[in-house]
């Protein structure tokens, strides 16, 4: 461990307020994530031992759980965020980076709060012909209307008709998963794959540079 | 005559660069290689692509990335040498 280092931290997200605590399976094996705050808003972050964390399947995972596990911390946080990486030499720096983005997050808080991302991808059956606009149509009527905002995600296999993210407030969740339960039973030649829920990675955006 | 020569000699190099580049984009394409693995994924936690399957195409398709990153980087921001 470099000696400038041994006091780094990886940040997962930001959420309003503090005092947040629990155990965890964090990226490199941490074990606790707790929060580093700034007036309103907290990083929640696992102590780490380098400035460039290797992104292999444990780590990108464990990323995620952690961020899964503070959506759901003490009934329920609205979270943005961080994409996998961002390592902080010290508690001063991820400080002065909340300083200096303050705006930027409590903005993006407020447009995301009280919902959760919820992910659907929908695939034909393999060799089965089907209407690929007819099924794209039939998830647009269904989900538009439960959800605040979708986005397009990139269809990354041929066989993929459908990658979307909905953007759902938490007390609309129940009759989303109804939705999907029914889309999926009244379409037997589709594959359905429901993911979440997940922190609003498709639905929000903020550029932090390399300020570590 | 040299001119000449000149003239007709470096289109046919600029093709052959092209013809190389491209080449070299497709074989190293790395965007399309994690598509594949992303693919390889969702195969599986969908049913449609056994364990074993599975396990078999991601060690192929981590192996054909390290090699595309590895030449990616090595190639980018160099001149492509043709050999006359």
């Amino acid at each position: 461990m470099e000696e400038d280092e041994e006091d780094a931290l990886y940040a997962y997200g930001v959420v309003e307020g503090e005092d947040v605590e629990f155990e965890t399976e964090g990226v490199d094996g941490a074990e606790r994530a707790y929060s580093v705050g700034h007036r309103s808003l907290s990083a929640v972050v696992t102590d780490i031992d380098t400035l460039d964390p290797e992104r292999t399947d444990e780590n990108a995972h464990a990323h995620n759980d952690v961020l899964q596990q503070l959506l759901e911390y003490d009934g329920g946080q609205t979270v943005v965020p961080m994409q996998f990486g961002m390592a902080f030499k010290n508690e001063r720096t991820l400080r002065n980076l909340l300083r200096e983005t303050r705006p930027a997050f409590t903005r993006a808080l407020r447009q995301v709060e009280g919902t959760v991302e919820l992910g659907l991808k929908v695939l034909a059956e393999e060799g089965v012909e089907v209407d690929e606009a007819a099924v794209r149509e039939a998830v647009a009527e269904r989900f538009g209307s439960l959800a605040d905002s979708s986005t397009d995600d990139d269809l990354f296999s041929d066989r993929l008709l459908v990658n979307r993210s909905f953007l759902v407030d938490r007390e609309d969740r129940d009759a989303f998963d109804q939705a999907v339960g029914e889309f999926e039973a009244e379409h037997d030649d589709l594959l359905v794959q429901y993911t979440g829920p997940w922190p609003p990675y498709n639905f929000v955006d903020i550029e932090i540079g390399a300020k570590q | 005559m040299i001119i000449v020569d000149d003239l007709l000699v470096r289109p046919f190099f600029s093709i052959l660069n092209s013809i190389h580049a491209l080449a070299l984009e497709e074989l190293y394409d790395a965007e399309a290689i994690r598509d594949d693995i992303k693919e390889n994924q969702l195969l599986y936690d969908l049913g449609e692509r056994s364990e074993d399957e599975y396990e078999r195409r991601k060690t192929e398709l981590e192996a054909e990335l390290r090699v595309a990153e590895m030449a990616r980087e090595q190639l980018s921001g160099k001149q492509i040498q043709v050999r006359e």
